[in-house]
């Protein structure tokens, strides 16, 4: 029951260092996700990306030592007053590895067993479960142990399991980078369905071209310093700048930017696929 | 060329091997079934003639057979059965126990005697009895019933939650194994044309990797436990009881009951027998007696 | 022309539980070139990988390296100096307690002396970028790239004339991916290696591979140029495998004459200005 327009996440003044490291992970960090909206979390590995979510859901500083400085709000309530299955229950956090995240004996219990602790009974249990298989497809694998799954079932496993918890705020870490290119697929049409749901959602991923076609905002982190998000348009405009960065910008994107250079375009780069060809077969017809 | 159709399963994996997709015991209770094992088990406990034990390996089979359990599987034993049967022959071959009256054997340049011969099979055959009914267990109980079972006990939450996970990392282990020693095959561990001594040295090279990704992956599973709000205590945001989904599945049902309370039954029988009047003793053994009187001492 | 170091007869593989993996596969990798192995999971590509160096025996058909038959008993060793494996995570391979000994093993359990153990272990740390200032560390508590490099030098250390490398630029960000890669160009290039890379990186094989097999349900789809197998969409998609965004964008503009096997951004951008001033000329 949040006022609407308070903010789903309200970061200011953070700055986090890990115990035993001599740098920051994170610096400063001051931003705004709003209730929801799809943001993207890109940049080099080791910039503080993962630290990020680890800080927004509030793993940080409850799992973690170090130094803590500022303060995160979810949906107006300071984290560090919340307990562990409170921020459970309001954050999701999904991680990279699918092995790591399936500790339970059957897609089932595993399903279940986030909901075991949030006290719910089994008609209140079987109506989440109901619910949370409208958005992913899982109702076939509820029998079988981990080691019969592949890598992506697994990771739609854990989102499902997170989802479950019904969470306000969605938080994923490079979802797809250890799953194939099938699960992956999979991966990123859950994304698709949940950009539809009212979730607010944080993905961190190396794969632009994919997130360009999901992210509202897309915001850089680079040695601990989180960039003010952009619009993905605006953001993906900058190839050269994402270059720099060491990321790679959608290939779409980075054709029309040479485009631009040669001046057979003019305007923001496209960075989503069927814009492109349009924008490209309008370039080749009439010059 | 036609797509092979893989088969239609008919087993489903588990940490120590397969299940079958369906057999007669799943329509008991797990917690009936895991009694069972601990019946099954201590049966053999209380005899020991050996052809008592012989009979209850039939029955056994018999079990086996009926719960739809795939008897190649069982293959896989076969080391371990010849190696612990190598073991105990060779011990009372080469230092056999020896008190006065014990009759003496002569087989080539060993000396051993009937009693400690006869103690060792004995032996053997009621260890055996014991191994292929938990063996029987572990085929036919997915991983999930044995925890069901253990949670109708009433077992503390945090001991069966622990033992849930340790099964869990047991199975991870085991796939991280199997890639480990092909990535060490990889750098040239001809691991088969390794002596003994370098045999010990060769766990390591598979331990070192094994613990390596362990560790690695213990700090990614803390982190996503905690994520979830999962803690080993058990307690419920709301602070009410727990509720159980999986095992609420399961219901309790006469039949239940009955085969419980017969199996205990038949256990204390068992027991009461052999304890009051050694029913299942050495000496009721005929085929013993028999060998001991042609050894020429008294029966 | 390049002679087979490695030549696939007719291979087949079932794994033990019956589940066929690969189906008379034939295939020839030669002494020096740069292939890219492609193909949906499940497809076969790693487990044709691991026949090409003895770690999985065929079912049917031969595996031949250097003229050796991969059947033959005690040719781990033998196999191990020709073709060469990195697994897709390090962490499978290193066992030893300091990056010096770990580049070692393979020499020394090889049976040479200390004295051509050390040349190796020098040779192999600096091809593969592994500073001495770190042959005292563990290995474990290296970066997962440094780690990855060990991985690689200790193979390399066995000198084999072919690598494997299982997906190198997993959970690597950009950066990270292109520094791998164009290390192995130079393994190619500056060294003389075969580097057969397992990926679904579809960019980077574009941009560094100069073959392209492509694999599905076992059976070999493709196998040429990088360039003609990563346009034919049709056939990528027997095997689940999408091309690259270029590529794509490419093929929407055939009709208006843009060639259908671009591969690489430059290529796409230089077919556009082309087209473009063909039709303005043509306007004009």
């Amino acid at each position: 029951m949040g006022a609407a327009g308070r903010p789903a996440v309200a970061i200011a003044g953070l700055s986090w260092t890990y115990e035993r490291r001599s740098e920051p992970a994170l610096r400063d960090v001051d931003l705004t996700i709003d209730q929801g909206e799809f943001l993207g979390v890109v940049g080099p590995n080791e910039s503080g990306k993962s630290t990020l979510l680890y800080v927004i859901q509030g793993l940080i500083p409850s799992n973690f030592n170090g130094i803590w400085r500022g303060r995160v709000e979810l949906f107006g309530k300071d984290t560090s007053a919340m307990s562990g299955l409170e921020r459970a229950a309001a954050a999701g956090l999904v991680f990279a590895d699918p092995e790591a995240q399936f500790t339970a004996m059957t897609v089932e219990e595993e399903l279940v067993f986030g909901l075991e602790n949030l006290g719910l009974d089994h008609r209140q249990i079987e109506l989440r479960l109901q619910r949370v298989s409208d958005l992913i497809d899982l109702e076939e694998l509820y029998d079988r142990s981990p080691y019969d799954l592949s890598g992506g079932q697994k990771q739609r496993v854990a989102i499902a399991c997170v989802l479950a918890m019904e969470p306000r705020v969605l938080l994923l870490d490079e979802p797809t980078s250890m799953i194939d290119p099938r699960g992956k697929k999979e991966i990123f049409e859950v994304l698709r369905r949940l950009k539809d749901t009212d979730h607010t959602v944080v993905v961190v991923e190396h794969n632009l071209e994919e997130l360009a076609a999901l992210a509202d905002r897309v915001c850089l982190v680079e040695g601990g310093r989180v960039r003010p998000p952009l619009p993905a348009g605006e953001f993906f405009a900058r190839v050269d700048e994402l270059i720099e960065a060491g990321l790679q910008p959608p290939q779409v994107a980075q054709t029309f930017a040479e485009l631009a250079r040669a001046g057979l375009y003019d305007g923001p780069p496209p960075y989503r696929f069927e814009p492109a060809v349009s924008a490209a077969r309008e370039v080749l017809s009439h010059g | 060329m036609a797509v092979a159709v893989p088969a239609p399963r008919r087993m489903r994996k588990t940490l120590l091997g397969a299940v079958p997709m369906t057999s007669p015991f799943y329509a008991l209770h797990p917690v009936t079934r895991l009694v069972g094992l601990l019946v099954l088990a201590a049966v053999p406990l209380f005899i020991y003639m050996p052809e008592a034990n012989l009979a209850f390996l039939s029955l056994l089979l018999v079990l086996f057979v009926g719960g739809r359990v795939d008897l190649r599987g069982l293959r896989i034993y076969l080391p371990l059965v010849m190696t612990v049967a190598f073991f105990m022959f060779l011990v009372v071959l080469l230092s056999p126990d020896y008190a006065s009256g014990y009759i003496p054997i002569h087989l080539g340049p060993f000396t051993t005697y009937y009693q400690s011969l006869r103690w060792t099979i004995a032996s053997y055959v009621r260890i055996m009895a014991m191994l292929f009914a938990t063996i029987l267990y572990f085929s036919t109980n997915h991983e999930r019933e044995i925890l069901v079972a253990l949670r109708t006990l009433r077992v503390p939450f945090a001991v069966s939650y622990i033992v849930g996970l340790s099964v869990r990392a047991a199975g991870m282990f085991m796939e991280d194994f199997r890639v480990i020693r092909q990535a060490e095959q990889a750098r040239g561990l001809d691991s088969s044309s390794l002596r003994l001594r370098d045999r010990t040295r060769l766990y390591g090279m598979y331990l070192v990797p094994l613990f390596t990704i362990a560790l690695r992956r213990a700090e990614e599973i803390s982190n996503a436990l905690a994520a979830r709000g999962y803690s080993m205590s058990g307690k419920v945001l709301t602070g009410g009881v727990r509720h159980d989904f999986v095992r609420a599945r399961y219901r309790l049902r006469a039949i239940d009951a009955c085969l419980i309370l017969l199996m205990v039954a038949g256990l204390a029988v068992v027991a009461y027998l052999q304890v009051r009047s050694g029913w299942f003793g050495l000496e009721r053994s005929p085929l013993l007696m028999a060998w001991q009187r042609h050894l020429g001492g008294t029966g | 022309m390049a002679e087979a170091y490695v030549s696939v007869q007719d291979l087949d593989f079932h794994y033990p539980d019956g589940t066929p993996a690969l189906r008379g596969v034939n295939l020839e990798i030669g002494t020096n070139e740069f292939v890219a192995l492609i193909g949906q999971n499940g497809s076969g590509k790693t487990t044709l990988g691991k026949c090409l160096n003895g770690l999985l025996k065929p079912s049917a058909g031969a595996v031949l390296v250097d003229g050796l038959d991969t059947r033959s008993r005690g040719i781990v060793k033998k196999m191990a100096t020709r073709v060469g494996y990195v697994f897709q995570n390090p962490d499978h391979q290193l066992f030893n307690n300091t990056v010096f000994k770990e580049i070692a093993y393979g020499p020394r359990n090889l049976g040479m002396d200390e004295a051509e153990t050390r040349a190796r272990v020098y040779e192999a740390a600096r091809v593969a970028g592994v500073s001495e200032s770190i042959f005292d560390e563990h290995p474990f508590f290296l970066t997962k790239g440094l780690r990855q490099r060990v991985a690689i030098a200790s193979i390399l250390a066995m000198r084999p004339r072919v690598l494997i490398v299982d997906e190198p630029t997993t959970g690597q960000d950009f950066r990270q991916s292109l520094e791998v890669m164009n290390f192995l160009e130079r393994l190619w290039r500056e060294e003389g290696h075969s580097i057969v890379i397992v990926t679904h990186e579809m960019s980077l094989a574009a941009r560094y591979s100069r073959r392209t097999v492509l694999l599905g349900h076992g059976q070999v789809l493709a196998d040429g140029p990088t360039r003609e197998v990563l346009s034919q969409t049709d056939t990528l998609a027997r095997s689940d495998v999408l091309p690259t965004q270029v590529t794509r964008l490419a093929q929407r503009l055939t009709d208006l004459g843009v060639r259908p096997d671009v591969i690489l951004v430059e290529e796409l951008v230089e077919e556009m200005v082309r087209v473009h001033q063909r039709h303005r000329r043509a306007v004009g």
